[in-house]
């Protein structure tokens, strides 16, 4: 069943004076699958970023529209979206983005905090979870206690404790070291294999050969796709690897 | 490298990191600017000392001085060092780059040199323009001369330069050590290092409970009236320090109690509330510390000024019970007799209606020094023939009886050092001419004969029995110009008998405390005015540099599904709490002030405990109104900041 369908997405930058325009996408359309692990790959300034913002609700496209089970995204009224973010996404950035005034514990509580959820029930939904992500005992640090690594781990929990439709990750590794890297990519493996819904954005050939669908940004278009189907991580890299390498000399050629 | 390389770049720094140096800046000049007029008030022992009360003035100002003295080093230390937290990344790249830590301590040097320099010479020039400026507005809207000349004060400006070049070399002192002491690894962590969770000092909390608590006890039992103004300094200082060591470590400990209430904690509007309070409180404390002893400053200020200048007529009265009177000294008994004769010769040669004679004999004994506070008690002996006529009573006393206006307990009085004894039959409220009435030291005596009691305790404590002091005169009713012909014809009345009786006017007696009330009531408005425009700077100071530390904080928020509704709320909740604190700390203190207020006003002829109450609590509401307007328009910059990032995310 199709979870997240998006549209011939646009979007137009405009400098503050209505000066110069920078079109961050150009036509952008792909869906993705209930419990699918997809992968976006693309150079620095490809529009990445800017289209997961935009699945995100963080931003608006100029045309086109993102469905969500499909019930427009861009449709859902200011006053209900941060519920809705809320309610049916989690996030993991590159920058953990954790408040360095909450313990590890509060971090992870804070989105169902915000939805106004039993104390009994959260620490009920932290205790496996925490216990898979491996941060058990460091529930009460506080993050600049803790390693990189903890980190983002602290930070995947707080975008699971939600139990969200989909999982966006904003270059989830982009901060880390190899160690970490690998540590992260095994769980993300784990958590989808148990059926959840990952979209993650990244440069990192590592990362994305982890996906089980892997797609391609250039110029603010979906270029290319690279599926899985049986290929063990090495394989599914070193078709990534070529991908690029035929991607980026055609582009010189061109 | 060039001469004028460091000046340069120092220059370079300080305009690329003008949003933190600005409001720095502005709350460095502002603070200059009031201790400077403060200190060109206290040091302006001529223009002060010629002025009736003028010395306690003077005493008031100094005490006033130290007060701002210390809160300018607490407040430009601790804003300082937050600066230098925010700019050790920078420092770091540079020591990296290839500054060594000697450039970068000449570097710093030049900084603070023009920080220093721009500062002292604004306050200083502001300070002398503000003060005549408010002179000038002042003199316009009361009208009484003014003791105060507001010259520039040389040194005035010597002692300003001197504070805060210490100051400022303090700051720069520790600025080095701090950079000298980090690795330039450290130093690019600086600001991240700064977020650590502020630790409970339960020691600090303890102190600070320990001395508020003592402060407001001796500011509600002290009794000896000339420990007054030594105890109430005293109590302000613990106070002070209480305050201080509350807001830090009390604070702390606080919130993080309700953040181990779990089911109090994990609620939305809680949770982000008592999280953000818990930082916040660590870098604001001695901020809001700060407001809150200026407010309570501003509400003592004005309050009092202002209840001493409206019971000008209450004082008035009960310090000279006749509109028209003479005062003789003297047991002779004759005395009142002949007072009344001539005032009546001189009511029928003016022909003028008198609306009531008042005729009051009486004598003090008194027991300890009032100005040295030790054990003084003091009793005031009258007829009840007067006190029945003053106070349109119609009571009748025993042989052995009396009784006493003002608080007493038992039903017996003795006179120590006499065989002086009687049965109290009844206790009354304060006489009506009580002018120096202390609670629980001073009573008036109504007795049956008054000369048997003079020279009865007279001849056993001659030593603290005072004069007898006849006083008869004329409530008239009609104005000043009948005043001055009654006291003209009684001149003469007087002399015709030989009497050398002393003849003095209710209207004279008023226009003199007028001026004397007047001019404290200007000065209470004046430092008021300053105090609160110090409140103003520094609420607006907390805001603006709140604003760009809790934006990033809010975007995560954002970012994990919290609207930009609650965002809203959150932050009003948030503000609203920290920067109310304060004042309601004031309003507490101001309440347990209240008593050891009330009885430094005594000394200054006042007993009206009601109308001080009144003028309080409408200080209070008049103050309170002008900090919500100024926390309103200065919320409004850090909305705009939390903002603007916030909906850009």
């Amino acid at each position: 069943m199709t979870l997240l369908e998006v549209r011939n997405l646009k979007k137009v930058y405009t400098t503050r004076f209505g000066g110069a325009k920078v079109q961050a996408l150009a036509n952008v359309s792909f869906s993705v699958e209930e419990g699918e692990y997809v992968a976006i790959m693309g150079e620095s300034g490809s529009g990445k970023t800017t289209l997961l913002n935009i699945i995100a609700s963080l931003d608006k496209p100029t045309s086109g529209e993102v469905l969500l089970r499909g019930v427009n995204i861009h449709g859902i009224k200011e006053s209900q979206l941060a519920e809705f973010r809320r309610d049916n996404l989690g996030f993991v950035f590159q920058d953990f983005n954790l408040l360095d005034t909450f313990s590890v514990r509060d971090n992870i509580f804070l989105p169902l905090v915000l939805a106004g959820r039993p104390y009994r029930e959260m620490e009920a939904r932290l205790k496996p979870l925490a216990e898979k992500l491996e941060i058990s005992d460091i529930l009460n640090k506080f993050p600049y206690e803790i390693s990189g690594g903890q980190k983002q781990r602290t930070a995947v929990a707080r975008a699971l404790i939600t139990k969200p439709q989909i999982v966006l990750a904003d270059e989830p590794t982009g901060a880390l070291d190899s160690k970490s890297t690998d540590q992260l990519l095994r769980m993300f493996s784990e958590i989808n294999r148990e059926g959840q819904t990952i979209l993650m954005v990244t440069h990192s050939l590592k990362a994305a050969s982890h996906a089980g669908r892997v797609l391609f940004i250039k110029d603010g278009e979906v270029y290319h796709q690279i599926y899985r189907g049986a290929m063990s991580n090495e394989a599914m890299y070193q078709k990534i690897s070529d991908t690029l390498t035929a991607l980026t000399t055609r582009g010189y050629q061109a | 490298m060039k001469i004028n390389f460091f000046p340069q770049l120092a220059l370079l720094n300080l305009r690329k990191n003008s949003r933190v140096y600005t409001p720095y800046i502005l709350a460095s000049i502002g603070t200059i600017m009031m201790f400077y007029i403060l200190g060109s008030m206290a040091f302006d022992e001529e223009g002060l000392s010629r002025t009736y009360g003028g010395i306690q003035m003077l005493a008031i100002l100094r005490l006033g001085l130290i007060v701002v003295g210390l809160f300018s080093i607490i407040f430009l230390l601790y804003t300082n060092s937050f600066l230098i937290k925010r700019r050790k990344k920078e420092l770091g790249l540079y020591n990296i780059l290839g500054l060594g830590k000697r450039h970068l301590a000449k570097m710093m040097f030049f900084e603070t040199l023009y920080v220093a320099l721009i500062s002292i010479i604004a306050g200083l020039l502001l300070g002398m323009l503000l003060s005549k400026l408010m002179f000038a507005l002042l003199l316009r809207i009361v009208s009484f001369p003014v003791p105060l000349g507001f010259s520039v004060s040389s040194i005035g400006i010597i002692v300003t330069v001197l504070l805060f070049g210490a100051i400022y070399f303090l700051a720069l002192l520790s600025n080095l050590v701090q950079v000298g002491k980090a690795r330039p690894i450290e130093l690019m962590r600086g600001s991240q290092y700064g977020e650590r969770e502020p630790k409970t000092k339960w020691l600090l909390a303890l102190i600070g409970v320990g001395t508020l608590g003592y402060g407001y006890y001796i500011a509600q039992t002290v009794e000896a009236p000339g420990q007054l103004i030594g105890m109430f300094f005293y109590a302000v200082i613990l106070v002070i320090i209480g305050t201080y060591c509350l807001f830090t470590a009390g604070s702390i400990a606080v919130l993080k109690a309700m953040r181990r209430n779990k089911r109090f904690y994990y609620r939305t509007k809680n949770f982000t509330s008592v999280s953000g309070m818990l930082y916040r409180m660590k870098k604001n404390a001695v901020g809001l510390a700060n407001i809150c002893i200026l407010s309570t400053m501003v509400l003592v200020m004005i309050s009092t000024t202002v209840s001493l200048y409206i019971g000008i007529d209450d004082t008035v009265n009960s310090i000279h019970p006749a509109e028209v009177q003479m005062t003789m000294y003297g047991e002779d008994p004759s005395f009142m007799e002949k007072m009344n004769s001539a005032l009546d010769t001189a009511l029928t040669r003016t022909g003028l209606k008198e609306q009531r004679r008042v005729n009051y004999r009486h004598f003090g004994v008194s027991f300890g020094s009032f100005a040295k506070g030790n054990g003084y008690r003091s009793y005031t002996f009258l007829p009840l023939s007067h006190y029945n006529a003053i106070e349109g009573e119609n009571l009748t006393l025993d042989e052995g009886e009396v009784i006493i206006c003002g608080s007493f307990a038992g039903d017996s009085l003795a006179i120590e050092g006499t065989d002086f004894s009687a049965k109290v039959k009844e206790v009354r409220p304060d006489f009506s001419f009580a002018d120096r009435y202390i609670e629980g030291a001073t009573w008036h005596v109504v007795v049956k004969d008054l000369d048997e009691v003079y020279s009865e305790l007279s001849a056993q404590i001659p030593d603290n029995v005072g004069d007898m002091t006849c006083i008869a005169g004329s409530e008239l009713g009609q104005g000043a110009e009948a005043e001055q012909m009654l006291a003209e014809e009684l001149r003469a009345a007087l002399k015709e008998i030989g009497l050398a009786a002393n003849i003095s006017l209710r209207s004279e007696e008023r226009s003199q405390l007028v001026s004397l009330y007047g001019g404290l009531l200007f000065l209470g408005i004046f430092l008021g005015a300053l105090f609160s425009m110090a409140t103003a700077m520094i609420i607006y100071y907390k805001q603006v540099t709140e604003g760009f530390e809790d934006k990033e904080r809010f975007e995560i928020m954002q970012k994990v599904g919290m609207s930009l509704g609650e965002v809203k709320k959150t932050i009003r909740r948030q503000i609203l709490i920290v920067f109310f604190l304060p004042l309601a700390a004031a309003v507490v203190h101001i309440a347990f002030a209240f008593k050891i207020i009330t009885r430094m006003l005594n000394r200054l002829l006042i007993s009206n405990v009601r109308l001080f109450a009144l003028c309080t609590a409408a200080t209070v509401l008049g103050f309170a109104l002008v900090y919500t307007v100024v926390f309103a328009l200065t919320a409004r910059s850090y909305y705009k900041i939390v903002r603007t990032q916030a909906e850009a995310a």
